[in-house]
């Protein structure tokens, strides 16, 4: 088999699977919980982890997660269809027609999760400033949890980071790219 | 001459400054080395959980070891309105505990279950002596879950465990009583062991013997359970009880009684089967040992039983098998109790000589003269002793607590009553060394560590919500009769959920409360003013209780154990109308108590939320 062919197999099946992990993750760190990091995953299914203890701590500070986040609902089959792209892609020809469109599936691809990334931030800044102005603590000051990486809000540091399936899109990304690269049968 | 005189006289006085020096100096580096070996830095753990009965505080204290730190204190046979334990005369516990005696007790035995000769950190029995009662408390949450009232039975002094897998957890009874249980009865009073299941908490049998039952213990193979025995001339005063020269070390035939039991030999009283052994041979030996004697404690190794002399200045030792006395070798003045390390020695509490003396068991068999190895001054007037693990088939040798009668000059002075001190010494050396002293409240009798290793990992950190709990959303205020109205209630930071109760003078209020926190240490209370209700509810926990409200009014219930930022703010109210009339009390600026409310002459907060 090709290797062109190989790549974009792998890619289109990481794809398929996924969609279905948690795609980021959240670890929010601070004094008084000791060795019992609270943990935030974001699947398709929604916001799962310590939930409710992170939003009875939410409710201080006037902040609280999204009652509704269509884009998770979309992101299955989205990711799909795209994840069918790429497996057509891998069967199309050598010629320019077939390289046409798998550049073409390595571009929604690309642009899909660059969508994304940016759905998500623009989340987190929904979270740090569209927030309850009468909650009790007022020392918080609006902010923007970072997409990777450590944020400090109040006493507690929130650590952001692409879960398993965020990684294997990535990944799966890579891989398709290299696949769009090679010409030739090999 | 006088030269001569002058220098004699200087170098005397400079070698007695060196000396002097030299002397602080190791008095000094012993300190420093004691000092290391217990100071435990903060956020760091204890090796041990001590266990230490709470005497007349009725209660058990945790303490950490080495640092003599206390952890916990668990109420058993006393209320206390810092953990809301059976403080209202409505509480469950409460009423458990005045229907069998009292909301007092006097507790001195702590015995943990064990699995094949070793603690397994599930259960904790202690003893009430004062009203005859057994209490088991629970190592995954450290609270009591069972109350025993051992029928029969007056004085529940010594308790143990049949080991090696807690067939059953023996109590003796202290005070003989009448046979029958009538005081007009001529026969003489005695008294009885009772087997207590410790699963069920139930009594299985009771074994009668003459004279006071004092201090118990099983061989480690669960054959015997032996029990000091004093008083067998059954005197009714202290001078009447010291006649005899010998009285006597019991050994109970644990298979023998239970084979007795089963055949209906037993007498039942008050729902329980009473052996006599004068009609069921085989199942009481006992063995004399000098008059009055105290502790009973049998070695690691499971070979001999340890009963130690009070008044005279010897132990007895008492081969397991053959119940025979091997030998009785004097160790000092008011031996009390015996515990081991893991290397053949024993320890013994000198309650005159206020020392632990340490001796070599197989040697003092033998009857070599050298069997004594070490002696400890203690501060004062020692009772107890125990080294880690000294009760189990696997001694630590580390560490031994000495639990002391008296402290005299020992603390600051606090008036003419002195607080209880324990002392921690190490064992493990050849000589022993004097670490650290503690005070405790009123006042520990016996102690047990337990690894921290076995313990932490069992112990829970939210209690699991139970079907009785109530669950976020499932909220109510539900009137039940006439005059009674039920309260489901939940909490969470910072929060009561329903805040406001209104009730009618003369209703009969349950409340049932969840504290439906998922985090630990998220502890919440319940304080009712005037009417006599603190509640605490650890996270998960779940409680019920019944008030009255005999009076109209606005009653303010809170948090009582500091929860959050909000704590302060954490409260509701029970609002009582008055039975008749039209009057009622009016919500307080009903309406009004809306969120960002500018209020007069306070600035608004508005501006400084992050912008």
């Amino acid at each position: 088999m090709a290797a062109r062919r190989r790549l974009f197999l792998a890619a289109a099946a990481i794809v398929a699977i996924a969609a279905w992990l948690p795609y980021w993750g959240f670890l929010m760190s601070a004094p008084q919980y000791p060795d019992e990091s609270l943990t935030l995953l974001v699947s398709h299914r929604g916001i799962a982890g310590d939930v409710q203890e992170v939003e009875t701590l939410q409710q201080y500070i006037g902040v609280r997660f999204p009652e509704h986040l269509p884009e998770l609902e979309w992101l299955p089959p989205t990711m799909m269809a795209l994840a069918a792209l790429l497996a057509i892609g891998a069967f199309a020809g050598a010629g320019l027609a077939g390289r046409l469109l798998r550049w073409a599936g390595v571009g929604v691809f690309v642009v899909l999760l660059l969508a994304s990334a940016a759905t998500v931030q623009r989340r987190l800044w929904d979270v740090g400033h569209v927030r309850d102005r009468h909650a009790p603590i007022t020392a918080v000051k609006d902010f923007t949890p970072r997409l990777f990486g450590p944020t400090k809000v109040g006493n507690f540091t929130v650590w952001s980071f692409p879960h398993v399936g965020g990684i294997a899109l990535v990944a799966a990304m890579t891989l398709a790219i290299a696949g769009a690269r090679k010409k030739a049968l090999v | 001459m006088t030269r001569i005189v002058t220098l004699i006289v200087l170098s005397i006085l400079a070698t007695a400054a060196l000396m002097q020096t030299m002397g602080c100096g190791e008095t000094g580096s012993a300190q420093v080395r004691a000092a290391q070996e217990v100071y435990v830095p903060p956020g760091e753990h204890d090796r041990y959980y001590a266990f230490l009965s709470g005497g007349q505080s009725g209660s058990v204290f945790v303490v950490g070891i080495p640092s003599g730190r206390l952890i916990r204190e668990i109420p058993v046979f006393e209320p206390r309105a810092a953990y809301g334990y059976a403080v209202h005369p409505n509480d469950p516990r409460r009423r458990e505990l005045e229907s069998t005696g009292g909301a007092w007790g006097d507790t001195h035995h702590p015995a943990p279950s064990e699995t094949n000769g070793v603690y397994d950190g599930r259960y904790l029995w202690i003893n009430d002596l004062a009203n005859g009662r057994l209490a088991r408390v629970r190592l995954d949450v450290f609270e009591t879950d069972r109350i025993l009232k051992i029928p029969n039975l007056q004085g529940a002094h010594g308790i143990a465990v049949v080991s090696p897998n807690t067939k059953y957890i023996g109590v003796n009874g202290e005070f003989e009583q009448p046979t029958d249980g009538l005081a007009t009865n001529p026969a003489p009073y005695t008294s009885v062991v009772a087997f207590v299941d410790p699963e069920s908490m139930q009594v299985k049998f009771e074994v009668r013997v003459n004279g006071n039952i004092d201090i118990a213990d099983s061989s480690k193979d669960g054959r015997y359970f032996f029990a000091t025995v004093y008083n067998l001339e059954q005197g009714k005063d202290m001078g009447g009880m010291i006649q005899f020269d010998r009285d006597a070390l019991a050994a109970i035939d644990i298979a023998a009684a239970e084979k007795a039991v089963a055949e209906g030999k037993g007498v039942v009283r008050n729902g329980v089967p009473i052996l006599d052994p004068e009609n069921v041979p085989g199942v009481l030996t006992l063995i004399p040992v000098p008059k009055n004697p105290h502790g009973v404690n049998v070695t690691p190794d499971g070979r001999y039983a340890i009963a130690s002399g009070k008044l005279s200045p010897t132990v007895t030792i008492v081969d397991v098998k053959t119940l025979k006395i091997v030998a009785e070798p004097e160790v000092g003045l008011g031996p009390l109790h015996t515990t081991f390390d893991d290397r053949g020695n024993a320890f013994t509490s000198l309650f005159l000589d206020s020392q632990v003396v340490k001796w070599n068991i197989d040697k003092a068999v033998a009857g070599t003269s050298d069997y004594i190895v070490d002696r400890i001054n203690v501060h004062y007037n020692i009772g107890h002793l125990q080294a880690a693990g000294g009760e189990t088939m696997k001694p630590h040798g580390d560490f031994l607590l000495a639990l002391n009668k008296l402290s005299k000059d020992q603390y600051l002075p606090v008036g003419p009553d002195m607080p209880e001190a324990q002392e921690l010494i190490d064992i493990s050396g050849e000589k022993m060394r004097m670490l650290a002293a503690f005070p405790t409240p009123p006042e520990p009798h016996d102690a047990v560590f337990m690894a921290a290793s076995l313990l932490k990992s069992k112990v829970k950190q939210v209690f699991d919500l139970g079907a009785d709990s109530v669950k976020e959303g499932g909220e109510s205020v539900v009137r039940t009769g006439p005059d009674a109205v039920t309260v489901n209630m939940t909490m969470i930071r910072s929060a009561y959920t329903p805040e406001t109760i209104e009730v009618r003078e003369g209703d009969h209020v349950t409340f049932r409360m969840t504290n439906v926190e998922t985090i630990r240490d998220m502890t919440h209370g319940f304080a009712l003013p005037d009417h006599g209700l603190n509640v605490s509810l650890p996270p998960g926990a779940t409680k019920e209780i019944t008030i009255e409200t005999p009076k109209p009014g606005v009653y303010w219930f809170y948090c009582t154990n500091f929860c959050s930022a909000l704590h302060l703010e954490m409260r509701g109210r029970l609002v009582v109308q008055p039975k008749d009339g039209p009057v009622k009390i009016t919500d307080w600026r009903a309406g009004q108590n809306v969120a960002g409310l500018q209020v007069p002459g306070v600035p608004s907060t508005e501006k400084s939320n992050g912008r």
